[in-house]
């Protein structure tokens, strides 16, 4: 083809392109001119967003735990309001002149039409000024959300968590377009994991406005609006009455609690002390009390269940069983010798009694150090690293809650950058035997452990969610969540079980919480902290013979497992098992025992 | 000045560009006459726009071989942006495309816009023997475009992206490709749309091409392959649609009916329609447009500015507005035919066929025709990066003018 035959065709097919616009200009300016224009003056559509009721949280036996309840928010559309009354409206308000003018000056574009919420949470007494002065304070207006109660005594300020303001950063940041200034958004616990749901679908009213910007009627006669869809509701897991006897156990202490039911993965309770108060964050947010809560040495907001990473201390001693099982350096008959010390490289490791020749349960009840000590050498880190994945150590379990941690099952190359390849040997495995060292783990992992354990090996996926209702269809539909077998021979766990059986119901480490009622079993643990005081760990589960409940109590700088977080778990364990009706808690139980 | 300058300066897009940089400085003032965030726009947009226009002249003066030379470095350099931007960059309404220097936001991706076109241009003319219907040398020409959209996809701005396609047809066939390989590359364009309707679309045009594809009696294997490239397109865009996020499938859907997404795009095109055809024959005057001044489309100073032509200046004003731009993709086309430069030539017909694609686009959304992709009105949007790209390839354009053969 000739370069002026192709030019031709190009001039052709532009040509082209030029009278279908201007037909459709035509059409738009010529033809439909009066019924567009009368679009235009009358009736320009204004669009009026409404914000949806956040979905509710119920416990497992149908309590509502987490509700809504009406605040007025005032707001204030910028392209209405007379800037000559902003001292009026500040004061209302009760913000500076400033502090407004500078809320007014962020918005941008197309906002400019619509109104800014200035403030939460107004007082019937402002409610009423604002509806007097209506006329004259032309922009300024108040609208109904929802805001956040807690109709229980409990706190669960970990597990519900709280909504924020959406910040510039995560707004820009979205995908999509669904957030816009002012909105709230789930920042922490399960009003961050399932904001999707609880959010519900913003819907939209459409008004006929005239030019001067005033409401002249409904648009369409409303066909076109689209009413907001409530947030769905989550039904958890948790135990109401439970979670509120395991707050209060912890009153004015330092540490974690974590239950959960080993059959399926749910958890009964979860508590981290100290917490806070989520009514701070239900209405508006004062930046002064949420500083104070970001800067507090007790670190309130940390959630210890969860995110807290501490050596495990002796509880850790059944993972070392099942490795030694698995992985054929023991066999369920099998006994080392414990001498009451341990030398190796010319280095001397304590225990705290001498046994003799014993087998995985009395190095179980007895929690002899150096039984493990000689385990964990001849395990090697390759196989301890194998078997406490198996377990999900070093990741998370996959706790529907933000920020889980992964803790620390150290590895070669752990050792090989932190020491460099010639700075450590194979004695670090002494220490990693019995749970101290480099490890580090978290109280829902070890609870996912003792669950693990308690049930032959079947390791279920943590969780507080048990199903979503959705709002709109009134249906419940479960979550799914991942339930794996552990490739081990049963008869591998029932030995740790036995163990764990004798070290409460023996004369174990954890004699002094033996129950009348209920089997209980567990194992204690003491993890020494250079910094300070020990922490004090429990993980058990209960009845031994069919187990319903699995636990895992933390007790910062509290010093022996049996004396601090025993006590604490046990007297949970029989208050679930009892239908929360019994309270066996004794403070005082007894004397510390080494573990 | 004497007559020749005047020969070979090519003063008809010297001034179309003049008039067009001006009503789209007045059209910034009014959409953001009373915004108090961006009522200066119009200061910037205006500085740049002088800056732009002498860069534009100033390039209308370059030798040919100039920018032949440095079109690949420059590629290289657009290149290495968009990778940066996609580490670095900041994120804005969910696409990660703006840098911030000294308080100016740029965008690789409008950059990009030109110096894809000159490596393109550049390599399909330095070797005079090069024939682009041998597959491997249509491959690596088609690269040269590719690679930049795959970019810009992800960011993810499927709009700009979508521009980097809309000049691979024109410049191929100006470039010499056989008329079989054209209705192959259109092909893979109408399957993706034909299977987004429907099997039975779908279908339909399969049939269509296979009878086209056998018209041109060429070679068996290359229509069984293109064939079944095009079948592949088909099924994978189903897929590729089912795993969008919903606000873009949602942004797709309404391209075909608004009302199916009435609170996002679908809402600025009702009010874009009724604020143009408010305008009626004359518009309703500078400053006094009701829509425009009240601010129903959102950031009308960028892509939906001609709104506001529409409602201010009337059928009239469009009209002027669209001719103007007729005139220069006119003009472009006329110097890709006269020039003695075969790069120039391409590189001119790259240029045409990008602000076409632009107008049809921009145009087309703000009146309904074309679903709402976010590009922007050439030398009319606010957007420091877009306005300097496109008056870069229109002094480009002029230089093709300069470096024609008079006895043609």
């Amino acid at each position: 083809m000739s370069a002026s035959a192709k030019r031709i065709i190009l001039y052709i097919f532009v040509g082209c392109i030029f009278v279908i616009l201007l037909s459709r200009l035509v059409y738009l300016q010529v033809i439909s001119v009066d019924e567009l224009s009368k679009d235009s003056n009358k009736n320009a559509i204004k669009n009026i967003t409404e914000t949806p009721a956040r979905g509710l949280m119920f416990d497992r036996n149908g309590k509502l735990v987490v509700d809504n309840r009406p605040s007025y928010t005032l707001t204030v559309t910028p392209y209405q309001f007379d800037k000559s009354y902003l001292n009026e409206v500040a004061e209302i308000a009760n913000l500076t002149p400033e502090k407004l003018k500078e809320e007014l000056d962020k918005v941008k574009g197309t906002n400019r039409f619509n109104p800014v919420r200035i403030k939460r949470d107004l007082t019937f007494k402002q409610v009423s000024y604002l509806s007097e002065n209506k006329e004259r304070l032309k922009g300024v207006d108040f609208e109904v959300e929802a805001m956040r109660v807690y109709p229980n005594k409990f706190r669960a300020s970990h597990i519900f968590g709280y909504t924020k303001e959406i910040s510039e950063k995560q707004l820009d940041a979205q995908i999509g377009e669904y957030y816009k200034q002012g909105d709230l958004i789930g920042s922490s616990g399960l009003e961050q994991t399932y904001e999707e749901f609880l959010r519900g679908e913003k819907g939209n009213r459409f008004v006929s406005v005239d030019v001067k910007g005033r409401e002249v009627g409904q648009f369409n006669d409303g066909k076109s609006d689209i009413p907001p869809v409530n947030g769905s509701d989550l039904i958890l897991s948790i135990d109401a009455d439970l979670q509120d006897y395991a707050e209060k156990l912890l009153t004015g202490k330092h540490g974690g609690i974590i239950a959960m039911d080993p059959r399926t993965g749910e958890v009964l309770c979860l508590v981290s002390k100290p917490d806070f108060d989520l009514s701070i964050f239900s209405g508006p947010t004062d930046p002064k009390e949420f500083g104070k809560l970001l800067v507090d040495k007790d670190k309130p907001l940390f959630n210890r269940a969860i995110q807290a990473k501490y050596p495990p201390g002796s509880t850790w001693k059944m993972m070392m069983s099942l490795a030694g099982l698995g992985s054929g350096e023991l066999t369920t008959k099998s006994t080392i010798v414990c001498e009451g010390s341990f030398t190796y490289g010319g280095r001397t490791w304590e225990d705290h009694g001498a046994y003799g020749a014993i087998m995985i349960p009395t190095a179980l009840e007895k929690s002899a150090n150096v039984f493990f000590y000689k385990l964990g050498l001849r395990l090697g880190l390759e196989n301890y690293d194998k078997f406490s994945g198996m377990f999900n150590f070093g990741k998370k379990t996959g706790i529907d809650l933000p920020n889980e941690t992964n803790g620390l099952l150290p590895t070669e190359e752990y050792y090989n950058k932190v020491f460099g390849p010639r700075g450590w040997n194979q004695s670090v495995l002494i220490n990693l035997g019995i749970g101290q060292g480099e490890l580090l783990v978290s109280p829902v992992q070890l609870c996912a452990y003792s669950s693990a354990i308690a049930m032959n090996g079947l390791y279920n996926q943590p969780h507080l969610v048990k199903k979503i209702k959705n709002s709109a269809t009134g249906k419940e539909e479960d979550v799914k969540y991942v339930s794996r077998q552990i490739d081990m021979p049963k008869n591998y766990f029932e030995v740790v079980q036995r163990g764990m059986y004798l070290v409460v119901n023996g004369t174990g480490t954890a004699k002094n919480v033996k129950n009348s009622d209920f089997s209980l079993v567990g194992k204690t643990g003491t993890a020494q902290n250079s910094g300070g005081n020990n922490h004090s760990w429990f993980v058990g589960y209960a009845p031994y013979e069919d187990p319903k409940i699995a636990i895992c109590v933390l007790g910062e700088n509290a010093g022996w497992g049996n004396q601090f977080a025993a006590p604490i778990a046990a007297a949970i364990m029989v208050r679930y098992l009892s239908g929360n009706s019994a309270d066996v808690f004794n403070e005082n139980a007894g004397s510390g025992i080494s573990d | 000045m004497d007559k020749s300058f005047f020969k070979r300066f090519d003063i008809v897009l010297a001034l179309a560009t003049a008039v067009l940089i001006t009503i789209g400085v007045l059209a910034i003032y009014s959409a953001t006459f009373g915004n108090a965030s961006s009522h200066d726009y119009y200061m910037k947009q205006l500085y740049f726009a002088l800056f732009g226009y002498s860069l534009m002249i100033g390039l209308s003066f370059i030798p040919a071989e100039y920018l032949s030379k440095v079109s690949y470095l420059l590629y290289l350099i657009t290149i290495l942006l968009l990778v940066a931007v996609l580490i670095f960059g900041r994120t804005i309404k969910g696409n990660k495309s703006w840098f911030y220097v000294g308080g100016f936001g740029i965008q690789p991706s409008e950059i990009a816009k030109f110096t894809t076109i000159l490596c393109l241009a550049n390599y399909l003319s330095a070797n005079e023997a090069r024939d682009i219907n041998r597959p491997w040398e249509f491959i690596k020409a088609a690269a040269i475009v590719l690679i930049p959209f795959g970019l810009i996809l992800k960011q993810p701005d499927t709009g700009t992206a979508l521009v980097f396609l809309s000049f691979l047809v024109p410049v191929f066939f100006w470039a010499g490709l056989s008329p079989y390989f054209l209705v192959a590359l259109i092909s893979f364009g109408v399957i993706a749309f034909a299977a987004f309707f429907g099997t039975a679309y779908f279908i339909a045009a399969i049939v269509i091409i296979t009878v086209s594809l056998l018209l041109f009696k060429r070679n068996f294997i290359w229509s069984g392959i293109i064939i079944a490239v095009n079948i592949a397109i088909g099924f994978s865009v189903p897929k590729v649609f089912s795993k969008l996020q919903p606000y873009q499938q949602k942004r797709i859907m309404a391209v075909f009916d608004p009302t199916t997404d009435p609170l996002g795009t679908g809402y600025n095109v009702i009010q874009s329609k009724v604020a143009i055809g408010s305008g009626g024959l004359w518009g309703k005057g500078f400053l006094q447009g009701t829509q425009t001044q009240l601010k129903f489309i959102p950031e009308q100073w960028t892509d939906f500015i001609f709104c506001m032509i529409g409602e201010e200046f009337g059928f009239i004003g469009a009209l002027i507005l669209l001719t103007l731009y007729i005139v220069i993709i006119y003009k472009l086309i006329s110097n890709a035919y006269v020039t003695r430069s075969r790069f120039l030539s391409i590189a001119c017909i790259g240029f045409a066929s990008i602000i076409l694609f632009h107008l049809i686009i921009n145009v087309g959304m703000t009146i309904g025709l074309m679903p709402v992709i976010g590009i922007p009105l050439p030398l009319m949007s606010y957007g420091i990066s877009s306005l300097l790209s496109f008056l870069v390839m229109l002094g480009i354009g002029m230089s093709a003018y300069r470096n024609r053969n008079l006895y043609v």
